[in-house]
C-alpha cells in the first residue's frame, strides 16, 4: 500500500500544474491513451462479471437477511466474554510475535535481496525470486501447511503468518536499504570500514524510519490475517466468531466482532499518530 | 541573515536529534515487552520447530514431492473465476468508490458534514477484516461465488474509498481551488477538475487493487467464495498434498503474472 503512495507522491511531484499553478489543459495524446485504457478496463471487468454467471436477483433478493443477521450481532451477549477475550489475546500475541520475528528475517534477508549491500548479483536476484514465490503463495496455505508440519495450537499459526510476513518484509526493506545515499556508503568504505560495519552503522540507521512504518503497516495487515486463522482451525478471535456464530451463539460472535474492530481502529488511529509525529 | 538561519537550523537538528533516537528507543521498548507477554502468554518457541527439521523434510519429500499438475489442468477454470472475481469486484467497487470519494472529499462535498460521515463509514467496513466479512456474508446469505464476490467488493470498496479520497485531496486541490473561484457547479468541479487531475492516480490505485483481489479472492475462494481456493482447501483438508502442492504452484505462478502484468500497466499509466 504505501510503496503505492511513494510512486503516486513522487509521480504528482513532478506534475507541472501544482508547481506553477497552471491547471492542465487537455493533453490530446495522453487522453486518447487513458481513455483507450479505461475501455479496455471496462470491456474486460464487464466480461469477467458476465462469465461468473451469479445470480444477482437471487442475491439481491436475500438482502434482508444481511439486515436480520446485524440485528442479531448488535444483540451482545456478555455471557462468554471470558473465553472470547483469552481468544482475543491469543489472536494480538499470534500477530505481535509474527511481526516480530518476521521483522527481524526480513532485516536480515532483505540485506541479501538488497543491490547496495551485497555485490554479487546472482544471491539479490536468488533472494528476491525466492521470496516472490513465497510472498505468492496466500497466508492461510501456509498456516495450513505449518498445521500440517507443526500440529494444532498457535505455533502453526505464529510460523505461517511469519514466512509469509518475512517474504514481505524482504522485499520491502531492500528497498528501504537501496534508498540509502551512495555516498554514505561510499565514505565509510573509504575509511576502511567492512560490509557488516557498513550496513550496521550506515544502511541500517538510514533506513530505520521507513523500517518503523513498514513494520506497523504489516502489523495492521497481520492482525486482520490473524482472523483466518481461526478459520482453518488454528484458534484465536475468528475461531471464536466462526464457532459461535455456527452455534447460533450470534451476540457472543457480535462481542467478539466489536472487539476486533475496536482494536484495529485503535491500532490505526495511534499508527496514523505516530506517523505524522515522527516520519517526514 | 544567513547566519541567523545556520543556528536556526543547528537548533532544530540539536532538538531534533535526540527525540528521534528516543522515539526509536522507546518503540524498541514497547516492542521488546509486547514480545515477552505475547511469548509467555502463547508459550511459542521457535526453536521447537527448528531443531525438528524432520517433520518438514518427511513432509517435503513425501507429501510434497513429485507435484502433480494433472488436478491443475482440471482446475483451470476455477484459476480463471478466481481471477474473474478478482477483477469484476475491483470494478465494481472502483465505481462505487469514485462516487463516494467525490461527497467524502472535503474539496468536492457538496455540504461539509458528509465528508465525516463516509469517512466514518469507510473506516468501519475497512477494521472489520475481509474474511470476517466474508463470513458474516456467507452465514447470512449461504456460501457461493457471487456472496464471495460481495464479500471481496466490500474490502475493496473501503480501502478504494480511502485512497481515491486521499487522491483528490492531494492532486486536485489547485484545481479545484481555481474553478470553485470561477463559481464552477458541482459537476463541473468534477468533470474538470478532479477526472482530469486525478485519473491517473485512480487506474494506479484500481491496478494495485486486482493485484491485491488475487490473492483475496483465493482466501474468500478458502472459506466458501469458490474458485481455486476452493478447489486448494478440498485438496489440503483430503489430504491429497500432491495435487495440492500442483494447485499451489498454479497460484503462485498466477499471482506473479498478475502483479507482473498490473505493474507494467501502472508504469504505462503513470507515464502517459
Amino acid at each position: 500500500m504505501s510503496e503505492v503512495a511513494l510512486e503516486l507522491q513522487r509521480q504528482y511531484s513532478q506534475i507541472t500544474f501544482s508547481a506553477n499553478g497552471k491547471i492542465r489543459v487537455s493533453k490530446p495524446r495522453q487522453n486518447l491513451q487513458i481513455k483507450l485504457f479505461l475501455i479496455f478496463i471496462a470491456f474486460i471487468s464487464i466480461v469477467s462479471i458476465y462469465f461468473l454467471d451469479i445470480d444477482w436477483a437471487k442475491l439481491f433478493s436475500r438482502v434482508p437477511d444481511l439486515g436480520i443477521m446485524f440485528v442479531k450481532l448488535a444483540n451482545f451477549n456478555f455471557k462468554l466474554i471470558g473465553q472470547i477475550l483469552s481468544d482475543f489475546a491469543l489472536s494480538v500475541s499470534v500477530t505481535i510475535l509474527a511481526t516480530v520475528y518476521s521483522a527481524v528475517l526480513g532485516i536480515l534477508f532483505g540485506a541479501f535481496a538488497a543491490r547496495n549491500v551485497i555485490k554479487s548479483r546472482v544471491i539479490t536476484t536468488f533472494t528476491r525470486s525466492f521470496f516472490t514465490f513465497i510472498r505468492a503463495v496466500p497466508t492461510p496455505v501456509w498456516v495450513l501447511l505449518m498445521l500440517v508440519c507443526v500440529g494444532l495450537g498457535p505455533a502453526p499459526a505464529i510460523a505461517g503468518l511469519s514466512v509469509h510476513a518475512t517474504a514481505f518484509f524482504t522485499r520491502a526493506f531492500a528497498q528501504s536499504y537501496e534508498e540509502v545515499d551512495a555516498d554514505v556508503i561510499e565514505a565509510l568504505a573509504s575509511t576502511g570500514a567492512n560490509k557488516v560495519q557498513i550496513f550496521f552503522s550506515a544502511i541500517l540507521p538510514a533506513a530505520m524510519s521507513s523500517i518503523v512504518a513498514w513494520c506497523g503497516l504489516r502489523f495492521e495487515i497481520n492482525f486482520s490475517e490473524s482472523a483466518i486463522l481461526g478459520m482453518v482451525g488454528a484458534g484465536g478471535i475468528g475461531y471464536s466468531i466462526m464457532n459461535n456464530m455456527q452455534g447460533y451463539d450470534y451476540g457472543s460472535a457480535g462481542v467478539a466482532i466489536v472487539l476486533v474492530y475496536l482494536f484495529a481502529f485503535s491500532v490505526e488511529l495511534l499508527f496514523t499518530k505516530i506517523k505524522l509525529k515522527y516520519v517526514k | 541573515m544567513v547566519h541567523k538561519e545556520t543556528t536556526d537550523t543547528q537548533k532544530k537538528k540539536t532538538k531534533r536529534n535526540p527525540r528521534g533516537s528516543h522515539a526509536y528507543e522507546v518503540l524498541l521498548i514497547i516492542a521488546a515487552v509486547l514480545f515477552i507477554l505475547a511469548t509467555a502468554y502463547t508459550q511459542y518457541n521457535p526453536m521447537d520447530i527448528i531443531l525438528q527439521p524432520q517433520n518438514f523434510i518427511s513432509f517435503i519429500t513425501n507429501d510434497f514431492f513429485p507435484v502433480d499438475f494433472s488436478k491443475v489442468f482440471n482446475n483451470l477454470d476455477t484459476i480463471f473465476m478466481t481471477i474473474q472475481m478478482a477483477i469484476g469486484a475491483a470494478f465494481i467497487s472502483a465505481i462505487l468508490a469514485f462516487i463516494t470519494a467525490v461527497f467524502g472529499s472535503r474539496y468536492t462535498a457538496p455540504f461539509q458534514p458528509l465528508t465525516k460521515i463516509i469517512r466514518g463509514f469507510a473506516s468501519f467496513l475497512r477494521n472489520i477484516p475481509s474474511l470476517v466479512w466474508a463470513f458474516i456474508l456467507f452465514m447470512s446469505l449461504g456460501v457461493g461465488t457471487g456472496v464471495g464476490f460481495v464479500a471481496l467488493s466490500i474490502s475493496t470498496y473501503s480501502f478504494l474509498v480511502r485512497s481515491f479520497i486521499e487522491t483528490i485531496d492531494e492532486v486536485s486541490t489547485d484545481s479545484i481551488e481555481a474553478l470553485t473561484s470561477c463559481g464552477a457547479s458541482f459537476w463541473q468541479k468534477i468533470f474538470q477538475g478532479v477526472i482530469p487531475s486525478c485519473i491517473q492516480g485512480f487506474l494506479s490505485w484500481f491496478l494495485y487493487c486486482i493485484e491485491v483481489n488475487i490473492r483475496d479472492s483465493t482466501i474468500i475462494g478458502m472459506v466458501g467464495g469458490g474458485g481455486i481456493g476452493m478447489v486448494l482447501f478440498t485438496y489440503i483438508k483430503s489430504f491429497k498434498y500432491h495435487s495440492a502442492s500442483g494447485i499451489i504452484l498454479a497460484v503462485a505462478l498466477m499471482v506473479i503474472i498478475v502483479d507482473v502484468l498490473t505493474n507494467y500497466l501502472r508504469k504505462v499509466v503513470e507515464t502517459s
